[in-house]
């Protein structure tokens, strides 16, 4: 049994608080109630309330004060409604603070739009010198902390809500730019690129049913881990289909394409539409068109689903 | 750098009186009587480096940018006194948070000896860092203020640095009037009184004007002090252009307070230029040479 990724950010911060006295934990009234942090180190964590801007600002005066904050709330509340303190505070500024953001995506299922954010990386990325993660799995989200922590270096972390998936292995102290998934993989297949939770979900799920298929899982999605993760890609195929919990605009696909000239780059994303009703986050996820059968679709017709595979969803027709 | 034992002795004469003018938490201010700053040699010291501070400001709206004049000329005081407090002390740090004001930072920073480089023949240049909000690139500044509201919690998080670390200093965020219309500073507010951040000092350059006009014809704040009160802090009015009251307010440590102070400071925006002192029109100002050599000559 794996921890899902918020619970596995919590149990690491709050051991490596044990050695560091440098570690500060803030939330921002989404802690929940136990947080392992406060019972364990009870001086060294706050609860500010609902100010989620006043919290990025405020890690700030404690990172230039010596100390490494990490501060966690909703991925729409950070990312969106503190966005220009990220912005001086984690870019222009460079300050030691580390985001950690779950609910990313549409996790929150039934809680609704104003829970769901499908729009972090496209704000995240596009601040210079922030690190961006999306850790798969409780051994991802623990190196990704323990990286933040030792570094020092300006983080942003997104995490869903409850899933709990078991990480790829990798060897090294930390994710590699790009964790290789190729075991009966050919060559000169259509390559998945998988990011985050669902990305990942989802390519395993096709690797499955064809495990010809070559898999590249991406931890790290910053700029410049990107840029290195598509010199190692193109280095190995031509062809890519890139699944992502995002918006295509400002996504991962998107970056993608503009760093492998050449090479064939595909979307897999949530759409532009906005998820409106309620359900359980793959209930959420299949109403926005981001399941099995939309990889399968973006496959086509360099590879086709072996039979019992979700079929591609067929065009409708018009019948007005 | 005074010693913190001689800071903790005086907190207790200055800020007590402040608390003990409102009985039963009627009137929430009260301005300390006769500061001992008052004729203190030092103090007339700094009010001779606030001159020198306003003439630097003078030029810098003589540059092909110009500047924020009114405000900058507003503040003047009020970050001579605070940087006065912090120069020699690094647990101790200002933010200006009214970062439109950075020509009196950089003129104020460069009359304390902070920094080192005359901002005047560089300010709003191409290639010089002496922009128009001010930047960590500058000597002496530690945060980038400008878009309002951010200087606040950017103090509140220092202070509590101070406090986790068990040092004696304080978080001195300098805001505009005008800023106070931002939320992000009234979510701070909050969280400092709340986690009882006792040696957080909020000084508000109270001078009645903001960008589009006057602060009380488009949002008013009737009883400032009072709202600063039933927040959580400890209160002080005080006029800021009184050198020496601001230094007998910024002196002591805060060691034995339990609340973050508010400091609302009554300013005249423009201060100490007749042509433009109170009026909103001198929110930013392009001169040229001689309008400027001219009004250094009468600038108080």
């Amino acid at each position: 049994m794996t921890l899902a990724g918020r619970a596995a950010y919590r149990d690491e911060l709050t051991q490596i608080a044990e050695y560091d006295p440098r570690i500060l934990c803030l939330e921002a009234d989404l802690g929940g109630k136990g947080h392992p942090f406060a019972v364990n180190h009870p001086d060294r964590f706050f609860n500010v309330g609902i100010a989620e801007g006043a919290m990025v600002d405020m890690a700030a005066g404690l990172a230039e004060g010596g100390y490494r904050p990490f501060v966690s709330t909703f991925a729409p509340f950070a990312v969106l409604r503190a966005a220009e303190s990220m912005k001086l505070a984690l870019g222009y500024l460079g300050a030691g603070i580390t985001v950690v953001a779950p609910y990313a995506g549409v996790s929150g299922g039934w809680f609704g739009t104003t829970h769901h954010c499908l729009e972090d990386f496209a704000v995240v990325r596009a601040i210079p010198g922030v690190t961006v993660a999306a850790p798969y799995g409780e051994a991802e989200m623990r190196a990704v902390v323990r990286r933040a922590a030792v570094t020092g270096e300006p983080h942003y972390i997104r995490t869903g809500r409850n899933a709990a998936p078991l990480s790829l292995p990798w060897v090294g102290p930390e994710p590699p730019v790009v964790n290789w998934d190729v075991h009966g993989a050919e060559p000169d297949r259509t390559c998945l690129v998988s990011v985050g939770e669902v990305g990942t979900e989802l390519c395993l799920a096709v690797r499955r049913s064809l495990p010809a298929l070559p898999h590249a899982h991406l931890c790290y999605l910053d700029q410049p881990h990107l840029e290195r993760a598509a010199a190692e890609l193109a280095d190995h195929y031509d062809r890519f289909v890139v699944v992502e919990e995002h918006r295509q605009a400002g996504g991962i696909a998107s970056a993608l394409a503009l760093l492998l000239p050449g090479r064939e780059v595909s979307s897999v994303n949530a759409g532009e539409s906005w998820p409106v009703h309620g359900g359980s986050h793959e209930e959420v996820l299949d109403e926005l068109g981001l399941n099995e059968a939309a990889v399968w679709a973006a496959l086509a017709p360099h590879e086709v689903p072996p039979h019992g595979a979700p079929a591609a969803p067929q065009d409708k027709e018009d019948t007005e | 750098m005074t010693t913190a034992v001689d800071r903790s002795a005086r907190t207790a004469s200055l800020i007590t009186p402040l608390i003990a003018g409102r009985p039963g938490g009627g009137t929430a201010t009260a301005t300390p009587a006769a500061p001992p700053h008052a004729s203190d040699p030092h103090t007339l010291v700094l009010r001779e480096r606030a001159l020198t501070a306003r003439r630097a400001v003078i030029d810098m709206a003589a540059t092909p940018t110009g500047c924020h004049l009114g405000g900058s000329l507003s503040v003047t005081d009020i970050l001579i006194a605070a940087l006065d407090r912090t120069a020699d002390d690094p647990d101790s740090e200002v933010v200006l948070s009214k970062g439109h004001a950075a020509a009196g930072l950089y003129a104020a920073l460069h009359a304390t000896g902070i920094l080192t480089a005359d901002p005047v023949p560089h300010y709003g240049a191409a290639s010089h860092h002496f922009t128009g909000h001010p930047g960590p690139s500058v000597e002496g500044v530690r945060f980038p203020t400008g878009s309002l509201g951010h200087g606040a919690p950017y103090a509140l998080g220092w202070a509590l640095s101070r406090r986790l670390s068990g040092r004696l200093g304080l978080g001195i965020a300098v805001l505009g009037d005008g800023e106070l219309q931002e939320g992000l500073v009234w979510e701070t507010f909050q969280v400092a009184a709340a986690q009882r951040v006792s040696n957080l000092v909020v000084v508000v350059d109270r001078n009645g004007g903001q960008n589009d006009g006057m602060v009380a014809d488009i949002s008013p704040q009737p009883q400032l002090a009072a709202r600063f009160e039933a927040f959580g802090f400890e209160v002080a009015e005080v006029d800021g252009h009184d050198v020496g009251a601001l230094r007998a307010l910024l002196d002591p440590d805060r060691a034995d307070a339990d609340r973050p102070l508010a400091v609302v400071a009554d300013t005249v925006k423009g201060k100490g230029l007749r042509p433009v002192e109170g009026k909103a029109a001198s929110h930013y100002v392009t001169i040229d040479a001689a309008r400027a050599a001219a009004w250094k000559r009468i600038v108080r």
